[in-house]
């Protein structure tokens, strides 16, 4: 279909004056429209490039402000850590001076405290630098100095600027702005965090950040002085609780050494029995070492005379005399002796093992052995009337106690026993065991108690007794003792019918 | 549509009937745009219909013929200035495939509101390649010829046919490449 270029000329040449207007007006149409088009494309690409422009421009603030968000997170991020943290509060202040400074391209800054308007002495002068190096800095002392408004003390819920005047830094007018917020402490003290900058403007966006990390920075700080109070009232508290245990044993000591006086009287009888026989005894035996000393002289003096011994007079002196009962009775006398002495002795060595404040170890021991030795110390409160049946034995399983406190928790109980009987009754000492341990119960036929004296039977000071008879310790020393020992302690009382005590002691 | 098929559309005619008959082409369509076409510009699909439908009348051909002739012509215009990347193709099949997955993906960095045609690909053997021609503009004879034009440049032989077409009263143009 395409022509080509000569045959067109000669054909154009061979056109007529009509025919050559009309294809130059085509001609002419046609630049005009390439023109036009040309236009338009310039124009196009004009606002393609405007556009490209534009587009570029807000790509560049979106990436300058993704790049600010993310610095503002990091820096976020980087003081909540260091607050969550456990390092402790001086650390954790300076690594924040550090973060924050950095953050804000701050020149240098520091953290200060203050005390009733007046700054407080800190370990070190140095200062943060921008460069991260912690060195004392005299013209930040200065700026700060006549600057910051410390004597106020007012303390600020943000961070405040202030724009240095130049004469206030005098020749240093290097800085131009200040910023610093500050926060209470413990007692009258203020903590201040203090940066200066170098450029002017301050930019409000990071104000509203610098705001939140204040915020976190305040609970990091709030949590380290309450730990410190925390571990202060610890320690009060370990003291008073060790004062209380030592109160506590010299309450169970006096406890015990009371009770003991009022048993004085009942040992002091049971130990004067025997002492009383032996020395009525000991007067037998002198009026019996009288007669042999005669007899023994009448045989000397018949010697010396005869110069021999003369059976039927020895027989005759000694019949006088009945020395073959006075031998057999010397002898009974002597064993009669020996046995309260004897009786004597027990009850000594008993009082001194229960007196005796020993430690509080518990060590592996029989019940049976410890009840003996307290019925043998409380025993002489019961009378004739009183019939006591204990059904102890060497079977009863061991436990692990403290030998010293249970017998006084069971002269506690048999001394309560016997005063609950004043003229006559039974009591009952038995043993069970069970699946959690070793069941002892002690039950009297005494006068019981009612409700109200049940419920405060454990209490210190509480007693049924008349004044200066009773401390009202015995039974809650007890109840000390024996929860010492693990044991779980019930009673049961019906008043006028008697009461039983049950204890069970873990086994071992 | 794009101003670059107007652009080529101008050319084609002049290069084969004249610029004086494009000339009363555009004298006689009275378009929006007094046929002042940049490639960088966007026009009124009816431009381009209105153009084809004088040329039809004017030359007494079909429009499918005329349709699927600038197609066929158009092609290795378009291949000149088609993106980076679109001439690595050997293949009638592969390049086709590519149209959709890649050639279109480039088109529409450059403008966005560009309106492509679509192809649904159906099946596919060695030989034989049928898909589902979407596009709201119809121009399902054209895409045939375009097609005819890229066997040229690829130096293979090719059928193509329709095997439903909208213009035949089907719900959807499904054109089918044959390789000979």
């Amino acid at each position: 279909m395409t022509l080509s270029n000569e045959p067109t000329l000669s054909k154009e040449l061979s056109l007529s004056k009509e025919e050559l207007e009309k294809r130059v007006a085509v001609l002419e149409r046609k630049a005009e429209r390439e023109k036009k088009a040309r236009n338009l494309a310039e124009n196009q690409l004009e606002k393609y490039s405007l556009d490209i422009y534009e587009a570029n421009q807000s790509l560049k603030s979106a990436l300058a402000s993704a790049t600010q968000k993310q610095s503002e997170l990091e820096y976020l991020a980087q003081t909540s850590s260091k607050v969550a943290s456990e390092v402790p509060l001086s650390e954790m202040i300076d690594k924040v001076v550090a973060l924050t400074g950095t953050f804000c391209a701050a020149c240098c800054g520091a953290y200060i405290t203050s005390e009733q308007g007046k700054e407080v002495k800190g370990k070190s002068d140095d200062v943060w630098h921008l460069d991260d190096s912690w060195q004392p800095n005299d013209e930040f002392r200065k700026a700060i100095h006549s600057t910051l408004p410390i004597a106020e003390s007012r303390v600020l819920d943000s961070w405040a600027v202030l724009d240095l005047e130049p004469n206030c830094v005098e020749k240093h007018a290097v800085f131009t702005s200040l910023f610093y917020t500050n926060f209470a402490l413990s007692g009258d003290k203020v903590g201040w965090l203090v940066f200066l900058t170098k450029t002017g403007a301050f930019n409000p966006d990071v104000l509203s950040v610098l705001k939140t990390s204040r915020e976190h920075v305040l609970s990091g700080v709030r949590r380290r002085l309450t730990d410190v109070r925390i571990l202060k009232r610890n320690v009060q508290l370990q003291d008073s609780l060790n004062k209380l245990e030592k109160a506590r044993r010299q309450l169970i000591q006096s406890e015990k050494m009371a009770s003991l006086g009022q048993l004085a009287a009942g040992v002091a009888h049971e130990i004067n029995n025997p002492i009383a026989f032996v020395r009525s005894n000991m007067e037998v035996l002198k009026d019996y070492l009288a007669d042999y000393k005669s007899f023994n002289n009448e045989l000397k003096a018949t010697f010396d005379k005869n110069q021999t011994l003369d059976a039927a007079l020895f027989e005759k002196i000694s019949q006088t005399l009945d020395l073959t009962y006075i031998e057999e009775d010397s002898e009974d006398i002597l064993q009669s002796n020996l046995e309260g002495l004897e009786r004597v002795k027990g009850i000594v060595d008993n009082l001194k093992g229960f007196s005796h404040a020993g430690d509080e170890a518990l060590v592996e021991m029989s019940l049976n052995t410890c009840i003996s030795a307290a019925l043998k110390i409380a025993g002489n409160l019961f009378k004739y009337e009183h019939k006591i049946d204990n059904k102890m034995s060497n079977a009863c399983p061991k436990i692990l106690g403290n030998l010293g406190q249970l017998q006084q928790v069971f002269v506690n109980l048999f001394v309560n026993a016997a005063q609950a009987m004043e003229t006559a009754g039974l009591l009952t000492i038995d043993y069970g065991e069970n699946k959690k341990g070793v069941v002892v119960r002690i039950t009297d036929t005494g006068s019981g108690m009612d409700e109200e004296t049940l419920k405060q039977l454990f209490t210190p000071f509480f007693t049924t007794k008349p004044v200066g008879e009773g401390t009202g310790l015995g039974l809650s020393v007890s109840y000390a003792i024996l929860e010492a020992h693990g044991a779980e302690v019930s009673v049961d009382s019906k008043l006028n019918v008697g009461t039983t005590f049950t204890i069970l002691f873990p086994s071992i | 549509m794009k101003g670059i098929v107007f652009v080529k559309f101008n050319e084609f005619i002049e290069e084969l009937w004249g610029d004086e008959f494009w000339d009363t082409l555009l004298d006689e369509a009275d378009l929006p745009s007094e046929g002042i076409y940049t490639s960088v510009g966007t026009y009124d699909d009816q431009e381009l219909f209105t153009l084809i439908q004088l040329v039809v009348e004017k030359k007494n051909i079909s429009s499918k013929d005329a349709q699927f002739a600038f197609g066929k012509w158009v092609f290795k215009e378009l291949y000149n200035v088609a993106p980076a990347g679109a001439h690595d193709f050997k293949d009638v099949f592969e390049f086709l495939h590519a149209v959709q997955d890649f050639i279109h993906v480039e088109v529409k960095k450059l403008n966005p509101d560009a309106l492509l045609p679509e192809f649904e690909f159906l099946s596919e053997t060695a030989n034989t390649l049928s898909f589902n021609y979407l596009s709201p503009r119809k121009l399902c004879f054209f895409c045939e010829g375009i097609v005819h034009g890229l066997a040229e440049h690829t130096g293979q032989q090719i059928t193509v046919s329709q095997l439903e077409c909208e213009h035949e009263g089907d719900n959807r143009c499904v054109i089918e490449v044959v390789k000979i």
